[in-house]
C-alpha cells in the first residue's frame, strides 16, 4: 500500500483529501504544520507527499518543507496542492524540486489521476522502457508509461501538467489544440494566460536541450499545434 | 473681478512697476530742493544788494541832488545821459548813434517853448556819456535853415541852439551854437542875464559839427562833464526869413532863460560806477538806480552770471566707457524731459535807462524786495532783488541785482541726471533680480505641478512618485508633503489593487473546503431529491471558482506583463490569425476584417495582443445585436497602429466611455445569463494596450446604432 503524506493547515480540506485518498486505498498521514511533518519524514519517508505552501504561520513553509524533503530523498514524488496560483509561486515550487503543482480547485478524480501518474512514473523509471508505449514524432519520443519525454534522446524534465500538454499536442501533429482543450488534456483548470505561460516554459525546457527547437507553433486566437515539419 | 491669465513672473514684473514711483519721488525731491535753492538764491541776491547799498549809504555827493529831490521827473524835460559804449566821432553824420537811436526822443510842436505859427521846426534828440564828455545830437527837421550872417557879430539872428546849464557850483551859464556854414562849430557863451545876447564869447570846450541834410540839419556836440551840474536845457531857435531874420519859434527840452526853468540831467555817476565796479566780479548784474528808477550805474553781465554755480559743480567729462555710454545715450533721453538752460536769451533790460518792477517799488519805499520774471522770449527766468540806499532817512535810490536761474537749473539737471542714473541702475537690477527670483519660483512650481500631474494618471492610478525637494522654503515643504501624499496614496492604491487578488486567494481555501466536501457528498449515493441540492451547490461553487479565477487573472496578467520580454513581431499576422480563429469558433457570426496596406511591426508580446483581441471580440459578441456583423479594421497613421472593433447594439451609457475600462465595472444589465461578469475583460484589454505603449477608448458610433472600441499603439520604426 502506498503511503501518502498530506501537509495542510486547513483541517477541513486535510480531512476531505484524507478521506478520499483512503477510500481509494492509499495509506494517508496528515500533518498540520511543517515541523511535525519534517519530524515524521526524518523518521520515515512516505511514498508521496502532498504539500500546501502556506502552513500556519509560515507563509512559505511548504517551499521550505519541499527543500528539506528533497534533501532527504531525490526521488520522492512531491505535489504542491495550494490556493496560490501565481506564476511566481508555480515556478518557485517546481524549481525547488516538486513534480507537480496543483491548484486547490482540482477535483478529486483529477487529483487521483495525477497521483496514479506519478506513482506509475516512479515504477516505470525502475523498469526498462517498453517500446509499445512509446510515441515518436521526429526527434520527440514520449514514454507515456514513465511520464517521460525525450528530445533527440535527451530526457526533458517536464512536470506532469507539462507532460500531458506536450502529449496532447504531439499526439496529432499539425492539429490546433485550443487552450481549453489543452486544459482538459492536462486536467487542470486555469485561465488562458496560465496555459500561455506553461507553453512558454515547455518551449524553454526544450530550447535548453536544443537551441534549434521550434516545434510548438502558436496559432494566434486559436491555440497551439505541434509542427513536426520544422524539426 | 477680472481674472487675468498671468503667471507669477508677469505678476512680479507688474508689481515691480511700482519701482517706477522712485523716479517720480526723486523728481519731486529735486523739485523741492530747487525751490529751496531758489529761495536761497533770492536771499543771497538780496544780501548782495544790501551789501552794496551799505557802501552807498550816506554819500549824498554821489547822487544828483537836483533830480533826486524832485518828486517826479518829466520825460523829455528831465534828461538822461545814456552810457555810450564808445566815443562819438563828431562828423555831423548820425551813424555812430545808430545803436542808441531807440532812446532818442522827438520834440515837435508840443514842445514849442515860444509859440510861433510860422515855425514848423521839430527835432530828434538824445544825450549820451562816454568818458568825461557828454555827447548830444539834434536831428532837426527845418525846411528853411537860416545860417548866421557872414559878417554878423550877432549869434541870435539865425537858427541856433541855445544851451543853458547850472554848473557844479550852481552858477548859471548860457551858450549858443550857431554857424555860418556846415562843419566844425564851437559854442559862444552868453551873459548869464537872459535879457542880454551880447557879448558872445567863444567857448571852445563845447565842440561839434553842423551838417545840413535834406530835411534840415544835424548837430553833434561834445561837452565836458565838468561844465555841467544837475540841470540842463537845450532849445532850438528857428528863423525862417533870411531877410528880416526874425525869430519865429523855439522848440526845446525846457526854457533856457532862468535857472529855475531848466530840466534836470542825470549823468550816470562815475563814482558809483567805480564803487560797484568792485562788484563786477560778482555773479550778478548790478544796477544802481535813483529814486525815479533811472539807472545811475551798471555792472556785470547777466548772461555770464551763472559762472559761480557751474564752477561749484565742476564740468566733469566722461571717463570710462560706461560713463561715455551714459552720456551718449541716456542724457539725450533725460533732456527730453529736462530743460537745459539756454545759452542765449533775449535780455529785455540790456540797455535800459529806467528800471521798473515791484522789487524796485518796494526798495524805493524802504524795504528790500525781490521778484522773478521771465525773459521776453520765455527762455530764462531772471531773479531780481533790490535794496534801498539811505541818505538821512530818505531813500535816494536802490541797488538792484539780477541773476538768471541757470545755475540752479544746471544744478538741478545734474542732480536729476545722477538721480536718474542711480534709479535706472537700481530699477533694472531690482527688476532683473525680481524677475530671476520669480522665474526660479515659477519654474520650481511648474516642475512640481508637472511632477504632480504625471504622478497620477487619468484613471487616478499612481504612476510615479514625486521626488521631494531639498530646499527649506515653503515650496520645498509643499514638494515634500506632496511627495509624502503621493507615497501614501500609492501605498493605499497598491493595497486596493491587491485587494482582489488577496481576496481571491483568501476565498480559495474555503471554496476548496466546500468543493471537496461536496465531492464527497456526491460520491455518496444520495436520493435524487437530495442529489439535486448537491448539484446546485456544486454549480454555485464552480461559479465561485470562476469568479476567483477571473479575479486573479487580471492580477496575474499585470505580474506577468511586468516580467515579459518584448519582441518585435508583425501585428497584422497576429490579428489576421486571431480573426481566422474566431471565424472558425463562431461560425454564426459575420466577422469582417479590413486591413490597410503596409507593415505593422510592434514591440511587445504577440500572445498578449491575441489576448487583447479575445477580450475585444468577446465584448463585441456579448453586446452585439444578433444577426449584425462585427467589423474589425486595422490601419496606421502617424507611426501608430489603430485597431477598431465595431459592433451594433446597445449604446454606451453617458460618462461611461472612460470607466468601462476600469476594473470591476460592467454595463451589462443584471441577470441576463448565468455566467459571472466581473467587468475585467476591457480592464485586461487596457492593461495590454498600456503594456504596448498605447491607449484604448470606446465611443458610440456616429449613427448611434453601436459601439466602437479603438486601440492605438505606437509602431516600431521599420528597420
Amino acid at each position: 500500500m502506498k503511503r501518502i503524506a498530506i501537509v495542510e493547515d486547513e483541517a477541513a480540506i486535510r480531512e476531505n483529501y484524507k478521506d478520499v485518498l483512503q477510500s481509494h486505498g492509499y495509506l494517508v498521514q496528515t500533518f498540520a504544520n511543517r515541523p511535525d511533518a519534517m519530524l515524521a519524514f526524518q523518521t520515515r519517508l512516505p511514498d508521496l507527499a502532498i504539500i500546501d505552501i502556506g502552513l500556519g504561520d509560515e507563509i512559505d513553509g511548504g517551499f521550505t518543507l519541499c527543500q528539506g524533503l528533497r534533501a532527504l530523498s531525490p526521488t520522492i514524488p512531491i505535489i504542491f496542492l495550494t490556493a496560490r496560483d501565481s506564476d511566481f509561486d508555480t515556478v518557485t515550487g517546481l524549481r525547488l524540486g516538486a513534480d507537480d503543482y496543483l491548484s486547490k480547485e482540482v477535483s478529486f478524480p483529477h487529483l487521483l489521476a495525477r497521483l496514479a501518474a506519478l506513482f506509475r512514473r516512479c515504477e516505470q523509471l525502475k523498469a526498462p522502457a517498453t517500446p509499445d508505449n512509446l510515441l515518436t514524432r521526429g526527434h520527440l519520443t514520449i514514454d507515456a508509461n514513465r511520464i517521460q519525454v525525450y528530445w533527440r534522446d535527451l530526457p526533458i524534465e517536464l512536470t506532469v501538467t507539462e507532460f500531458w500538454m506536450v502529449h496532447a499536442l504531439a499526439r496529432h501533429p499539425g492539429h490546433v489544440k485550443s487552450r481549453t482543450e489543452l486544459m482538459q488534456e492536462a486536467k487542470i483548470y486555469v485561465d488562458d494566460s496560465t496555459i500561455t505561460s506553461h507553453v512558454k516554459r515547455i518551449r524553454k525546457k526544450f530550447i535548453a536541450a536544443d537551441t534549434e527547437f521550434d516545434c510548438i507553433d502558436t496559432v494566434y486566437g486559436m491555440g497551439y499545434r505541434w509542427d513536426s515539419q520544422s524539426s | 473681478m477680472i481674472r487675468l491669465p498671468l503667471g507669477l513672473r508677469a505678476k512680479v514684473v507688474i508689481l515691480s512697476l511700482f519701482l517706477l514711483c522712485l523716479p517720480w519721488l526723486g523728481y519731486q525731491y529735486v523739485w523741492e530742493m530747487e525751490k529751496y535753492l531758489r529761495h536761497g538764491q533770492e536771499r543771497t541776491l538780496e544780501g548782495t544788494t544790501q551789501a552794496l547799498a551799505t557802501a552807498l549809504h550816506e554819500r549824498p555827493r554821489l547822487f544828483d541832488s537836483q533830480a533826486s529831490f524832485l518828486s517826479q521827473v518829466e520825460k523829455r524835460k528831465d534828461l538822461y545821459a545814456h552810457p555810450l559804449s564808445g566815443p562819438i566821432q563828431l562828423d555831423g553824420k548820425l551813424d555812430d548813434w545808430e545803436p542808441y537811436r531807440s532812446k532818442a526822443m522827438h520834440y515837435g510842436a508840443d514842445m514849442q517853448l515860444m509859440r510861433g505859427s510860422q515855425s514848423s521846426l521839430s527835432f530828434n534828440h538824445m544825450i549820451g556819456r562816454y568818458g568825461n564828455y557828454l555827447y548830444a545830437f539834434f536831428e532837426v527837421t527845418d525846411p528853411t535853415p537860416v545860417y548866421r550872417g557872414r559878417n554878423s557879430l550877432r549869434v541870435d539872428r539865425n537858427d541856433y541852439l541855445a544851451i543853458a546849464t547850472l554848473d557844479g557850483s550852481n552858477f548859471f551859464h548860457r551858450y549858443v551854437v550857431a554857424t555860418q556854414k556846415d562843419g566844425w562849430v564851437n559854442a559862444f557863451e552868453l551873459p548869464a542875464d537872459p535879457q542880454l545876447s551880447l557879448p558872445a564869447l567863444p567857448e571852445v570846450r563845447i565842440q561839434g559839427q553842423w551838417h545840413t541834410t535834406a530835411l534840415g540839419y544835424n548837430i553833434e556836440l561834445r561837452i565836458p562833464l565838468e561844465m555841467l551840474g544837475g540841470k540842463i536845457s537845450f532849445a532850438l531857435h528857428d528863423v525862417n526869413n533870411p531877410k528880416n531874420r526874425e525869430l519865429v519859434g523855439i522848440t526845446g527840452t525846457s526854457r533856457t532863460d532862468s535857472p529855475d526853468n531848466l530840466g534836470t540831467v542825470l549823468v550816470p555817476s562815475p563814482e558809483i560806477e567805480a564803487i560797484i565796479k568792485g562788484m563786477g566780479h560778482n555773479s550778478a548784474r548790478i544796477w544802481v538806480v535813483d529814486r525815479h528808477g533811472r539807472v545811475l550805474a551798471r555792472s556785470g553781465d547777466i548772461k555770464n552770471s551763472d559762472s559761480i554755480w557751474t564752477k561749484a559743480i565742476g564740468n566733469e567729462r566722461p571717463e570710462g566707457a560706461f560713463e561715455h555710454w551714459v552720456q551718449e545715450y541716456l542724457y539725450p533721453l533725460y533732456y527730453r524731459v529736462l530743460t537745459k538752460p539756454p545759452e542765449d536769451f533775449i535780455d529785455g533790460l540790456q540797455d535800459s535807462t529806467e528800471l521798473e518792477g515791484s522789487h524796485i517799488q518796494r526798495a524805493l519805499s524802504g524795504k528790500p524786495g525781490s521778484t522773478w520774471r521771465l525773459t521776453p522770449d520765455n527762455k530764462a527766468v531772471v531773479l531780481a532783488a533790490a535794496s534801498p540806499i539811505w541818505i538821512d532817512d530818505k531813500v535816494m535810490g536802490a541797488v538792484v541785482a539780477e541773476e538768471t536761474t541757470h545755475g540752479i537749473r544746471t544744478l538741478r539737471n545734474r542732480a536729476l541726471e545722477k538721480l536718474f542714473n542711480v534709479i535706472l541702475t537700481i530699477m533694472s537690477m531690482g527688476t532683473l533680480a525680481l524677475f530671476f527670483f520669480a522665474s526660479n519660483i515659477s519654474s520650481r512650481i511648474r516642475n512640481l505641478r508637472d511632477q504632480a500631474e504625471s504622478a497620477i494618471d487619468a484613471q487616478g492610478r499612481v504612476k510615479a512618485s514625486i521626488s521631494p525637494s531639498q530646499s527649506l522654503d515653503e515650496i520645498g515643504d509643499l514638494s515634500r508633503s506632496l511627495a509624502g501624499m503621493v507615497q501614501r496614496l500609492s501605498q493605499y492604491t497598491h493595497y486596493l489593487e491587491n485587494m482582489s487578488s488577496r481576496l481571491g486567494h483568501e476565498l480559495r481555501t474555503p471554496v476548496a473546503v466546500v468543493r471537496s466536501s461536496l465531492e464527497h457528498l456526491s460520491m455518496l449515493s444520495l436520493g435524487d431529491d437530495r442529489q439535486k441540492y448537491v448539484d446546485r451547490a456544486q454549480e454555485g461553487v464552480s461559479r465561485l471558482s470562476l469568479i476567483l479565477a477571473n479575479m486573479s487573472e487580471a492580477t496575474r496578467l499585470e505580474e506577468s506583463l511586468s516580467q515579459s520580454d518584448k519582441v518585435r513581431f508583425d501585428a497584422k499576422a497576429v490579428i489576421k490569425g486571431c480573426v481566422q480563429g474566431y471565424q472558425i469558433t463562431y461560425p454564426g457570426v459575420a466577422l469582417a476584417l479590413t486591413v490597410d496596406e503596409g507593415d505593422y511591426p510592434l514591440r511587445g508580446v504577440p500572445e498578449y495582443l491575441a489576448q487583447l483581441m479575445d477580450k475585444l471580440i468577446s465584448n463585441a459578441l456579448e453586446f452585439m445585436t444578433p444577426g449584425t456583423p462585427i467589423n474589425i479594421s486595422l490601419s496606421h497613421s502617424h507611426k501608430k497602429l489603430k485597431l477598431c472593433v465595431t459592433n451594433q447594439g446597445p449604446l454606451l451609457p453617458e460618462d461611461m466611455a472612460e470607466r468601462i475600462f476600469d476594473s470591476m465595472v460592467t454595463v451589462r444589465p443584471p441577470g441576463q445569463d448565468n455566467k459571472p461578469h466581473l467587468g475585467l475583460g476591457l480592464y485586461i484589454a487596457r492593461l495590454i494596450a498600456g503594456f504596448h505603449g498605447g491607449d484604448i477608448k470606446a465611443e458610440n458610433l456616429a449613427g448611434n446604432d453601436g459601439v466602437r472600441i479603438s486601440v492605438s499603439m505606437p509602431l516600431e520604426s521599420a528597420l
